[in-house]
């Protein structure tokens, strides 16, 4: 049998605390929109949107230690990116097509390069996580995957290392419902992620990832669990890709309007932002000031992203090896007389 | 209209004129090319004229409709023959290219399975062994490396180890090479890959036409074929002649005669080398570009005949240069014609380096500067 | 004051024109940043597209049906002087230009 997760009340959120995860979700929700709109007017060539997915995202991001933890994302955890402090221009540079892992330090950033391939980071964390252990470091990671990454066979060789090792790792999984044009009911057997933890011998969570403050509070407890050497857990957080898979893709073709309607749930930020003043935590001057903040962080990010050039070609032979061979440096050198055009 | 379509237009008019229909008009812009003067058709030439004489056999299509309607009349010929992968079902594939097939043939017969490369491989060994024609679609190049095991160490053994009982009718068709600023591991050339695997056969079209008739030819094969569609052409529009006349889906093609040198391309590279070509007829060298098409088995008669008369040789891929593709091709070219070349095989290919973000590709991409420069070394050149 | 010439970006991978649906704006309109343009469809999907910058549109390419290539121009704007200057990166074939010419002496073949 599984363990169980230490309660949820383990993380305590104050004021403070919710109303940063309502600025934060305010934050993302408009620079994800902004991106939409950036790759419309060819500042950029593709982006893949998380809207809909900004609680999911920020609550879990927003529990992490970034002293000690180390987050592995894929290619669609700006929300995550956002909440732990990595520089959204450089972040945003892999969308520019400047970088393919984006341009900010992954070491510094402790928020690993940005990963297109579906599951490819997920045995990652198992290994960083073990190293932890061994290190005695007090570090979780936490490995970011959705549904139809669950599919992967590296996903299964993931949770089966990480639970025989006991490895400090959280599997948190953003059920959004839909893996390109397939919907989770035609992905995952059974309909959940986190009921496969059993077969590890993983305890796991099923969270409302639409809920900010209920997903923050599972991933702490997540975390908990992982710094007491008790191993990995898996949460799966329960929310919905309002959007399309990416730029080029046209959800007309797999799903109505109506369906997305019906089937989207609460919209994140209007729910904690009703939770807010039902609690008497926030005001329409804050509220306000909030997308204020948001618009101008924006602006620069934008400005930041037009400004961002092309790296010179040199960088594609830089950084292949640590000791480059003497035959790649011919063909640098080659390229450079036959073809420097940047 | 943008060059790269009025080129197109002129490369699938020649595929044609070759191929099918050497009575067609634009066979004299073709030919008059060849001499020295560079005919474009007209910039607002529609892309949807069709030769006067063609008859109703040719139709303009783009790359993507002509593999549509091919993998279209293969499920309609073949009850055996079906369509798997990410998202081929009701999207029709982040290419469209399965567009209306899920529609038209049912669930059983075109169907999107859960995300997993290795799986869908996997399942069509199975679905081989019971006697299908499975037709897996792995949704990006880079894509097929989780995928890699099944390829290498099933789809090309099962035969081999069941001592021929259990052939591998599998045609996987993988978007390919690089050209549209994608994320990574969407612009990867894996053609040196899959042609070292024993049992597989690889296959690029380089045209609609050729896309079609590839295709078609191998779905219809008792072996695994690896079909690489050059992603970056699929939009282009070009004649097809459906009807096939005089086609013959086997080998290398010639696209445009030369005296001097031989281009060797496939994929996306044809219709780069046939740019190339056209501007060396301006410096007064004639240029045979040689559409390899098939990357295994390499047709090396066709190498060895082109090259015995052109005597030089230039392989141009967009793959990395290290046990790149066109090292094979320099060997072959090399053990037939190495008594008459001129100078040794030139190749001008991608750089040993990850395939690079979108802003760095036509800086990794040969471009035509330096596929002029590897001519150049080829023509100067001088034994002893 | 200074015009400043919008082309249709590529929408998608690789895409290489897009069909005009619906202008949503006219010639001598004022517009903000974002504002919906147009809307086009590509062979993947109907996008509606937000304005790049604020402006007055001067010209619009295309009537509904038209089709567009990537990177030939959608719409103009007229622009104060000193806010000419933003640009999208859209990614286009290699024009067959060429800086290498080519020498050889075929004679002794």
């Amino acid at each position: 049998m599984a363990d169980e997760l230490p309660g949820l009340d383990h993380a305590v959120l104050n004021d403070d605390d919710q109303r940063q995860l309502y600025r934060l979700m305010v934050a993302v929700r408009h620079l994800d929109e902004s991106a939409i709109r950036w790759q419309r007017q060819g500042l950029i060539p593709g982006y893949a949107p998380e809207l809909g997915q900004e609680a999911a995202q920020v609550g879990s991001a927003y529990v992490l230690d970034m002293s000690r933890d180390f987050v592995f994302p894929t290619y669609r955890e700006m929300g995550v990116a956002r909440t732990v402090g990595v520089d959204m221009v450089e972040y945003m540079a892999t969308h520019k097509a400047t970088w393919h892992g984006g341009l900010y330090d992954p070491v510094a950033s402790r928020f690993a390069p940005i990963q297109a391939v579906v599951a490819g980071s997920v045995l990652h964390a198992v290994g960083w996580a073990h190293a932890q252990t061994m290190d005695g470091t007090g570090g979780a990671a936490i490995t970011y995957f959705g549904d139809g990454a669950s599919s992967q066979g590296d996903v299964h060789e993931a949770m089966n290392f990480a639970a025989v090792m006991k490895a400090p790792v959280v599997f948190f999984i953003q059920n959004n419902g839909w893996a390109i044009s397939v919907p989770t009911e035609r992905q995952v057997a059974g309909g959940s992620v986190a009921a496969r933890a059993a077969g590890y011998g993983i305890p796991s969570l099923q969270v409302d990832g639409n809920d900010v403050v209920a997903v923050a509070k599972a991933t702490a407890a997540a975390l908990a669990h992982a710094r007491s050497g008790k191993g990995p857990s898996v949460v799966e957080a329960m929310t919905y890709r309002r959007g399309p898979h990416s730029t080029s893709d046209d959800p007309g073709r797999y799903r109505t309007l109506e369906a997305e309607r019906a089937d989207a749930g609460e919209d994140p930020i209007q729910r904690m932002r009703a939770h807010l003043t039902a609690e008497g935590l926030a005001d329409e001057a804050f509220f306000g000031e909030a997308l204020a903040d948001a618009k101008a962080e924006e602006e620069r990010i934008r400005e930041g992203i037009i400004n961002l050039g092309s790296r010179p070609g040199t960088e594609m032979f830089d950084f292949v090896y640590q000791e480059p061979t003497t035959a790649l440096k011919a063909q640098a050198r080659a390229w450079r007389e036959e073809s420097e055009h940047v | 209209m943008s060059e790269h379509t009025t080129l197109s237009d002129l490369e699938a008019a020649r595929n044609n004129t070759r191929d099918a229909a050497a009575q067609l008009e634009s066979v004299e812009t073709i030919e008059s090319a060849s001499d020295g003067q560079r005919q474009i058709p007209a910039a607002d030439a529609p892309a949807t004229e069709e030769p006067a004489d063609a008859g109703p056999a040719i139709e303009t299509l783009s790359m993507q409709q002509a593999l549509n309607r091919a993998l279209s009349e293969t499920l309609e010929a073949d009850p055996k023959a079906m369509v798997l992968g990410e998202d081929v079902g009701q999207l029709g594939g982040v290419f469209r290219i399965t567009d209306g097939l899920q529609r038209k043939y049912g669930e059983n017969r075109v169907f999107d399975t859960p995300l997993a490369e290795s799986g869908i491989l996997g399942m069509s060994v199975g679905l081989a062994m019971a006697g299908y024609h499975p037709i897996p679609e792995v949704q990006f190049d880079g894509f097929a490396y989780p995928a890699v095991n099944q390829i290498i160490c099933q789809v090309g053994r099962m035969n081999y180890r069941s001592r021929g009982k259990l052939p591998m009718p599998i045609t996987l068709r993988v978007p390919s090479f690089g050209g549209i600023r994608a994320p990574e591991h969407h612009g990867e050339s894996l053609e040196a890959l899959f042609a070292h695997v024993p049992g597989l056969k690889v296959v690029s079209p380089s045209s609609p036409h050729e896309a079609y008739h590839l295709l078609k030819f191998a779905a219809g094969r008792p072996d695994p074929v690896v079909f690489m569609e050059p992603k970056s052409r699929y939009w282009q529009k070009g004649p097809v002649d459906t009807a096939g006349t005089g086609y013959s889906p086997e080998g290398a093609r010639v696209v445009r005669e030369g005296r001097h040198l031989t281009l060797v391309a496939w994929g996306a590279m044809v219709a780069r080398c046939v740019q190339v070509a056209e501007l060396a007829a301006e410096d007064g060298i004639d240029i045979e570009v040689l559409d390899l098409r098939w990357l295994k088995p390499i047709d090396a008669e066709a190498l060895a005949a082109s090259v015995t008369k052109t005597r030089r040789a230039v392989v141009v891929h967009e793959a990395p240069l290290t046990s790149g593709l066109g090292a094979e091709v320099a060997a072959l070219i090399t053990q037939h014609c190495f008594a008459t070349l001129k100078a040794p095989v030139e190749r001008v290919t991608g750089f040993d380096v990850p395939y690079p973000s979108g802003d760095l590709e036509d800086e990794y991409i040969p471009n035509i500067d330096r596929i002029l420069f590897g001519i150049q070394r080829v023509l100067e050149y001088r034994r002893g | 004051m200074a015009e400043i010439s919008f082309p249709l970006p590529d929408l998608g991978e690789g895409l290489i024109e897009a069909t005009v649906l619906e202008w949503l704006v006219a010639e001598g309109e004022q517009v903000e940043r974002n504002h919906p343009l147009v809307e086009v469809e590509t062979t993947k999907s109907a996008v509606e597209l937000p304005s790049p910058q604020a402006g007055k549109v001067v010209r619009v390419y295309g009537e509904p049906g038209d089709i567009i290539k990537v990177g030939e121009p959608l719409i103009v704007f007229q622009v104060p002087d000193d806010t000419a200057g933003i640009v999208g990166t859209v990614p286009q074939e290699q024009a067959p230009k060429r800086r290498v010419r080519l020498t050889a002496n075929l004679d002794e073949d």
